[in-house]
Order: C-alpha cells, then structure tokens, then sequence
C-alpha cells in the first residue's frame, strides 16, 4: 500500500496495532537540540493572530463568543480557520470561528444555560425547547441519587462529581486514524458488532456493547463528514507527515466537538508523528523547518481548545484548563528509550509560540533517557515552567509502553483503557465527622451513621484511628455507590460515541477514586498521636476546634512518623474502595490529586486537628501543608516519594517550586541539578512532579499588574495555567505554598 | 551526640552537585554580618548521633550523583571535628562524600586535621586580610584559619575560598586586591564572592540581640557580579 511504503510491516498490518507499529519504525534520537528550527513567518502571522484573538478573549471577561443558536456537535458548524484556508497547515476549528465556543448541553442542560448566562449570553428557544423534553445525564443522575448522596456532596465530603458535566479523561487513539484511515476501522468495529451478535445468549452488557457500537459507527461515518467539509478524505490511511498530523487532528477535533468533559487529552502522539515525518525526510519531500512547522501549527490549534463551563466548575479547576495532555518520550518494554526528534519538536513549540499551558505537555521520565534529552527538557522547564514529569519505570509496570496520560497524572493505555472519572472525596472532612459521630462539623447535619461524639479531652490516638476507619469505610462505600450512578447514567445519556469508536471495543475500564485534604488528614492524625489534642465543642455540642500542646512530626520532612500514616492511611483506604463493585466490571483505582479545587475543599471543611483553621485551603495533591516542611526540598520529596504506586494507580501528584537561585548559580549549573533531582525524586519510584522554577516576587507583582506578565504560565497540581486566569484567592494560595529558596 | 542546628536537603550551591548541608549549633566567632546568628550557641534544637545522622543522610543519596554529598556547616563545623570522624567511615561505606563548610576559627588539633583529610573538599571564609578588621568584626583570632587554609592546601585537599562582601565594609576594588593576594598562600580551585543580605535580620530581632548592622543594606547583585570578575583578573587558581 501506498500509505504504508517504507515501513517495517509486522503484526500491525493484520490486526488495530499501533503499539506494534511504532516500536517496529520510530527512530530513536540520542543528539542535543541542536537541530530544531525557529518558527516560520507564517507561523509567526498565525500567531500574530492568536495573540490578538486572546487578547480580545481576554476583555471580554474570559469568553470571546459563544453560539447559543446551534448545539455542538461533529457536524454542527461550517470549517473554521484561525487565518485562512490557504494559511493554516493544520485545519479544523470546534465552531466556524477561533475562541468562539460551542454550546453541549448532552451532560446537564441547567448547567449550560447557566454558563451561558454567567458570560452574559442566552441559550435560544430553539436548544431550550429540545433540551426540556429530553433526558440529560445530570437529570438521570438526580433521579437515582439517594438523600445520603445528596447530602454528603452538599457537604462536601464528596465533591466535584461529573455529575453535572461531562466526565473526560477518555483518549481516543488518535492515531489509528491516520495509520489505518477511517473505512478500515468502521469495517472492524461492523466485525465485533457482528461477532458480538453470534453469541448464543445476550446478556445485559452484550445488549449494551451492541448499542454502542452502533453509536460509534453512527459518529464514525459523520467524522468523515467532518473532514470533508475541510476538503480531506480520511477514509483511507495517511500517505504523508502532513497527512499524518492533519488526520490524528481531525480525530480529536470530532471528539472535543462532541464531548466537553472536563479533561480531553490527545495521548502518546509525538513518536507516531515522527515515524511520518523522518519518512518524509527520507523522501526529500520535507525539510526540518516545515516539519517543526507542521507540530507548531498543531500546537496552536491545541491551544485554542475551548469549552463553555460555568463559574462553579471555574471553583473547581481553574484557569479555564482543558488539559490536552499530550504524553512524550518514555522506554519501551525491551528497555530502549522512545524520545524522538518530534519530542524535542514538541518541547520547542515553547519557544517558537511562547510559554502556555496548553497542550499539557507530560515527560514520561526514566532513568533511560538519554542525558541530552533530560537536559532539555530542564532548560525548558527553568525557562518555561510549562512541563510536568511523570515516572515511566513505574507506569510502564502497569500499563505497558503504550500509555498515555490523562488529564494531570491518569495513566491508560492508548485504545485499551478507559477510565471513569470520580473527582474526589475529602478525608480531613471525614476525619472530623468521625469525631463528631457522623455529623457535618459545619452545618451540623447528621450525615453518616451516628456515632459516639469524642470528648474535650485529650484525644487517644487509637480510639481516633480506630473510628476514622470505621467512617472510611462507609465512606468508600458510598463513593463507589455514587460512582456507579454518575457512569450508568454518563453512558446512557452522553456516551462518547466518538472516543469509544477509537477504542477496542472490548475495553479495560477504570473507575478513578480520588482523595483531597491528604496531607491535612495525616498531619491531623500525627498531631493526636505525638502531640496533646483537646477538641473543643461548640454551643451545639459539636467539636469545631481544638487545643494543640506540644509538638508533633509533619508530613514533608522524610520523617516516617508522620510519613508512614498517609502511607497506611492511603492504603487502607483503597482496600476499602474495592470492596464494592464498580459498574461495568471497572477496576478500581485511586489518586491523589485536587487540581485547584484544594480551595474550594478547604474552605467548606472546619478547624482539624493539625492546628489549620476552618476554611483555610489544603495543600493540593500529595503536597505537604504549605510552610510545614522544613528541612528542604528534597526532605519534602522524600516524604511524597514513600507513598504507594500500587495503590494509587491513578496518580500522586505533587507540585514543587523553587527559586532559581536555590537551584543553582548559572543556568548550566541549574539544569544539572534539575536532572538530577529528577532522577533521584523517581529513583524512589515516586510518580509525578511538577517543575516551577521562579521567583516567589515575580508571582506578586503578577498578581497586582497581571499585564506585567500576560503570559506568565506556572505549574498547579497536575496542570499548567496561565496565572492571570487564576482568581485572586487561588493566586494567593499559589504564593503561599512553599517556595524553595536559599538563604 | 552532636548539636544540630537545622538541615537544608536541597542546597545546590555549597560545594558540587546537589549537597544535604547540616547545621551544627556552635560558633566560635561572633561576625558582625552574621546571618545565622541562631546558630551561635552549643544548644542545638537536634541532639543527635552519628549513626542517626547517617541514617538521615543516606536517604539522600538517590541525588548525589554529579559529585553531590553531605555539606557540613554551622556554625562552625570543626568545632564537632570528633562527631564528623565519627560519621566518616560510615559516609565512605555508602560512597558519600563530605565537604566542610567552614571558617576555620579553631586549633588544628589532630581531630580536625583528620576530620579535613578525610574531606572531599574544604570550603574556607576568608573573613579579612588583615587580624586587625579579623578581631574586630569578627572576634576571632586571624591566625587560626590560616593555618587551616594552609593544612588543606598541603594535604591537596580542594579547596574554595569565600569572602562575604559587606558594603562599607569590604566592598572596594581596593580591597579586592587584597583579598587576591593574601590567598595567594593557598592552593585553592575556586574563590566565590557572596553578597551580604539582611535576610537574616529577622533573626536577630527573634533572639534578642543587637544586630550591629542594622543600617547596612544588602550589597547590589550586580555589583557583586562586578567585584567577582575584577577578583577572578587577580587570583591564582590551581586545576
């Protein structure tokens, strides 16, 4: 076949197997940076043009415009360009326009208008009047949800459930389309729907699959509808680099068309783009200037990626993230490094387009990369602040060399694994509650079974522990319970018809747990064990504050007293969460991860024992307590580094930032140890960092004249954001964390 | 058992590659520009032994590679000359090395020259040129760490050399020319201006004391960059 000349044929060619095909073409790349190529004047136009539509976005309160008239959806809107037909390498836009955003009301209708109204615009009668009649997955959720549910989200015990938004953190692999072109792989999901069919009894899930599968292929076929209003056939397979990028593209361009989960990450690209673009190389028909041109052109339109979302999930994640996470380098299996020249491609569209959060650009770091590499992507990251890193060697146990990430730290394996997203619930609320015996310390509303109040004496580590867990575990319960609600309902009113057709239809599913206040809950914990703890009860009889004598460790000092109770804490915790099933036979997984939404957590959650103040923000992620890890950074990573991969397979994320000056004292000397620390952070089998390397002053002098820095990105737990995006109140948490600095 | 002040897991610019440094409580001289005057007095808010320090340290070792180790600084280090030789061999059983961080202000008795010989590499303040501004702004005796400086230098021990540059103080080119010959009598391969910062005024106001600089401002970036060049133009640096 034309589209595949030149490439080395193997198992992929009889069978959905891109895994097989990358390891059998790529070309590793061990060389320095020293051949990448500036942007071109047409991208520096195209460019010109996005600065200023940003800018326009920007004074318009955060949203340019919005079509109430149409729903969005693959086929909704006329070809869009960011400068013209004839200017954009890579072509698509979600609606006719760049930054104009599209309405989908598919996961909660309320939710949609009032994300209109919050920007000042009205969803027409027209999408009203459908939508009324219709059942959303938000409306389907409320009718199943039990009082217990509905008050423990109230209270924020559990909180940010897609529940009223579309779920994300799914991957389509992209990249079948440009490798196998679309008739290929409708005909090989018409196969498994046939095979599917010929079993002798259906049972419930086989009824299921069946009819997803006719939505796939339904979305499939519009897909190609999609293209061809740009002017491309993607029925067949990709004959170019150009192609290549410009199919994957369309594939993602129809997912986010369709969905507007919270999180739509493009995947593990880079390597399979390179095997294109080295060919075209090869072939003489590609120069390393359009190559870099053609990942650039890329980038921008990854950048424009916008969904309409209300100001409460803004409370959520903030900074209007969409987390293209887009995942780069690792080691196969067989132990070669996969870094390629499209890796540092990637990595240079920092500098060729500026700094940015998106896409979500992701290092799978492994003791394997070559030094060049690692040296590179330090000097991006002291120059940029725009890359987290995660930890191959332990990924690739679980998942393979297929992976990609999801969202901040999800790991799954391209086409094979998805996952159902569950946010999170918050252990230092449950703490409380197990002190109060099942009641809200803030509402004062009995939520969980009633329970023994603990007295206004000094606490007994103990009996604390003892009823914490008993809280816990009921606690697991009801999340998984929620869990299994929210995705019944998610798959049956806002399936994604689309993504999923990019799966195998026999998919692993993961259903992702989630915990927040962790480092609150174990420095708690540590304060009644080493310290004197006296609960101090309000006029209604609930403890609401408490009386702390003496010292005790804290978590962020690589001291095992402290260290080793979120340790147990955390593993308790999962054991707890899989005890009940999850929908659709999911394996339970589990992070620890708050996005920004520590915040929200921390404002809606009483004084606790670890001497922190009702309404005062936890520490995101993993992160110890801001201010409480006092021997340094390393100490602090140390303590993050012993938690529990295997039980937290959906990540533990940890977000550090230190000055320049305490990295070292030139740049050269700065990247060195970047490099190092990073090795010896993930020597530990640690699982993800996120790099800041700036100075604490030029965060508030942003704050206080944000056009000082218009594009000033840092790195929040998980993902990158624009820091004038941020409201002031997360500004100021991100100030207040600790900041590595020399004396 | 030792005194210890505080730790610093992750100081990038004490030595080579990432260093742990180690804090001990204790400080024979009394420098006016002191900016660790917490560290002046023998008790130590960490009491510990050498083996349990070693436990500490060897955690860190993950991020010793590129020639990082263990800092040890104070305070003033040799003044635990016995404790740091009593860490020694159990640091050379796990491969890390350790460098002193010191002013030299103590008597070169055979544990100090021990605990020097088994170092990887000696950091010296040369606090002034002269035992007039030595006695004066730092009330220490000049001729001790010049002793020091020299023992290392003979025993080809690597050497750096520091100078802290307080304005009004020492901070003229004049001064530079100095400080560039007097180190001629070592054999060192690096000698590093830092610049004064009264970041650690804070400190005297918690403690009490009188804080002889308080009207001194921190000396200007730039100006210290300007000083280290002109310095860098007159030294002997031995590879």
């Amino acid at each position: 076949m034309e589209a595949w000349r030149g490439f080395s044929k193997g198992a992929w060619c009889d069978r959905i197997d891109v895994s097989n095909f990358i390891k059998l073409n790529y070309t590793a790349y061990d060389g320095d940076s020293s051949f990448l190529e500036g942007p071109t004047d047409r991208t520096k136009k195209e460019m010109d043009r996005v600065h200023e539509l940003l800018i326009k976005e920007n004074d318009n309160g955060g949203v340019l415009d919005v079509d109430t008239e149409r729903v969005l959806s693959i086929l909704s809107h006329e070809p869009g360009y960011v400068v013209d037909k004839d200017t954009d390498v890579i072509v698509g836009l979600q609606t006719d326009e760049p930054l104009k955003r599209g309405v989908s009301p598919f996961a909660g209708f309320r939710n949609a208008v009032q994300a209109c109204n919050a920007y000042g615009y009205e969803l027409s009668e027209k999408i009203k009047d459908e939508f009324t009649y219709r059942t959303t997955h938000n409306t389907g959720v409320f009718r199943a949800y039990t009082d217990t549910m509905k008050a423990a989200r109230h209270a924020g015990i559990l909180t940010g459930l897609p529940d009223a938004y579309a779920r994300g953190r799914i991957i389509g692999d992209y990249r079948r389309i440009a490798l196998y072109g679309m008739d290929y792989l409708i005909e090989q999901k018409k196969e498994d729907k046939r095979r599917l069919g010929m079993k002798e009894i259906l049972d419930e899930e086989t009824i299921h699959t069946l009819e997803d599968l006719s939505k796939q292929l339904d979305f499939m076929s519009q897909l190609k509808g999609l293209a061809l209003s740009y002017g491309y056939d993607i029925s067949k397979p990709a004959t170019t680099a150009k192609e290549a990028v410009q199919w994957l593209y369309f594939g993602y361009l129809g997912a986010i068309k369709e969905q507007n989960g919270a999180a739509n990450s493009i995947g593990r690209i880079a390597e399979f783009m390179d095997i294109y673009i080295q060919r075209d190389i090869e072939e003489g028909i590609l120069d390393e200037v359009h190559a870099q041109e053609l990942i650039d052109d890329l980038v921008i339109k990854l950048r424009l990626v916008r969904h309409l979302r209300t100001p409460e999930y803004n409370d959520l994640f903030a900074g209007d993230p969409v987390w293209v996470t887009m995942a780069l380098a690792g080691v196969t299996c067989e132990g070669k490094h996969m870094v390629s020249k499209t890796s540092y491609r990637v990595l240079q569209t920092l500098y060729n387009l500026g700094s940015s959060a998106e896409p979500n650009i992701t290092v799978l770091w492994s003791d394997r990369l070559p030094q060049t590499f690692k040296d590179f992507c330090a000097q991006v990251s002291i120059d940029t602040d725009s890359i987290q890193y995660e930890n191959d060697d332990v990924m690739r146990r679980m998942y393979g060399d297929d992976y990609a990430i999801a969202c901040c730290v999800s790991a799954m394996k391209m086409g094979k694994q998805m996952q159902f997203f569950g946010a999170r619930c918050n252990l230092a609320k449950v703490l409380l509650m197990a002190l109060n015996g099942g009641k809200d310390e803030i509402e004062g509303a009995q939520i969980a079974p009633k329970g023994e109040i603990f007295e206004e004496k000094p606490l007994a580590f103990e009996e604390v522990y003892e009823a914490y867990k008993k809280y816990l575990s009921w606690m697991a319960r009801l999340y998984v319970n929620t869990m299994n609600i929210i995705h019944y309902m998610h798959d049956k009113y806002a399936y994604e018809r689309l993504m999923m057709s990019l799966h195998d239809t026999d998919v692993e599913r993961l259903m992702a747990f989630g915990v927040s206040g962790f480092s609150v809950a174990i420095d708690s914990l540590s304060a009644i064990k080493y310290a004197k703890v006296t609960p101090i009860k309000d006029d209604r009889g609930l403890i609401t504050d408490f009386k702390i004598e003496g010292k005790f460790p804290k978590y962020g000092n690589d001291d095992d007293r402290a260290d080793l109770i979120g340790k147990d804490l955390i593993e308790y915790f999962y054991k707890e969460l899989c005890k009940t099933p999850c929908y659709r036979g999911a394996r339970h997984t589990l992070s620890i991860l708050t996005i920004t939404s520590n915040v929200m957590y921390g404002r809606k959650t009483g004084s606790t024992p670890d001497g922190r103040k009702a309404g005062e923000p936890f520490a995101p992620g993993a992160n110890p307590m801001h201010g409480r890890d006092c021997e340094g950074a390393l100490a602090s990573l140390n303590s993050v580094a012993k938690l529990n991969y295997a039980c937290c397979q959906d990540g533990i994320s940890n977000t550090f930032s230190i000055t320049p000056d305490a990295l070292g004292s030139d740049k050269e000397q700065q990247i060195e140890h970047l490099t190092t620390m990073l090795d010896g952070y993930f020597e530990q089998d640690a699982h993800h960092l996120n790099v800041n390397v700036l100075n604490r002053e030029k965060l508030i002098a942003a704050m206080n004249d944000p056009t000082l820095y218009p594009s000033l990105t840092i790195r929040v737990s998980g993902y990158a954001v624009n820091f004038n995006k941020l409201t002031r109140d997360k500004q100021e948490e991100v100030i207040a964390r600790t900041f590595h600095q020399s004396m | 058992m030792a005194n210890i002040h505080s730790f610093e897991s992750l100081a990038a610019v004490d030595g080579e590659g990432i260093r742990f440094d180690v804090f001990f409580s204790g400080c024979p001289l009394r420098c006016a520009y002191c900016h660790n005057p917490d560290t002046w007095h023998h008790k130590g808010e960490i009491e510990m032994s050498a083996q349990e320090l070693f436990n500490k340290v060897k955690r860190y070792k993950p991020y010793f590679k590129n020639g990082g180790g263990v800092t040890f600084s104070g305070g003033e280090p040799l003044l635990n000359a016995k404790f740091i030789n009593e860490i020694a061999p159990l640091l050379k059983s796990e491969n890390i090395g350790y460098c002193l961080d010191t002013s030299g202000s103590v008597e070169l008795t055979d544990e100090v020259k021990t605990a020097i010989d088994n170092a990887d590499m000696v950091i010296l303040d040369v606090k002034f040129y002269n035992a007039e501004d030595y006695k004066k702004h730092t009330g220490g005796e000049f001729e001790r760490f010049i002793k020091i400086g020299k023992y290392a230098s003979e025993k080809n021990i690597r050497l750096w050399l520091r100078t802290v540059v307080v304005p009004d103080i020492n901070d003229t080119e004049a001064d530079m020319d100095k400080y560039a010959e007097f180190s001629k009598q070592f054999k060192f391969e690096k000698y590093e201006l830092l610049a004064f910062h009264t970041m650690g005024f804070f400190k005297y106001d918690e403690l009490k004391i009188k804080n002889p600089l308080k009207e001194t401002k921190a000396l200007d970036k730039s100006r210290l960059h300007e000083l280290q060049e002109y310095l860098d133009g007159k030294i002997e640096i031995t590879e």
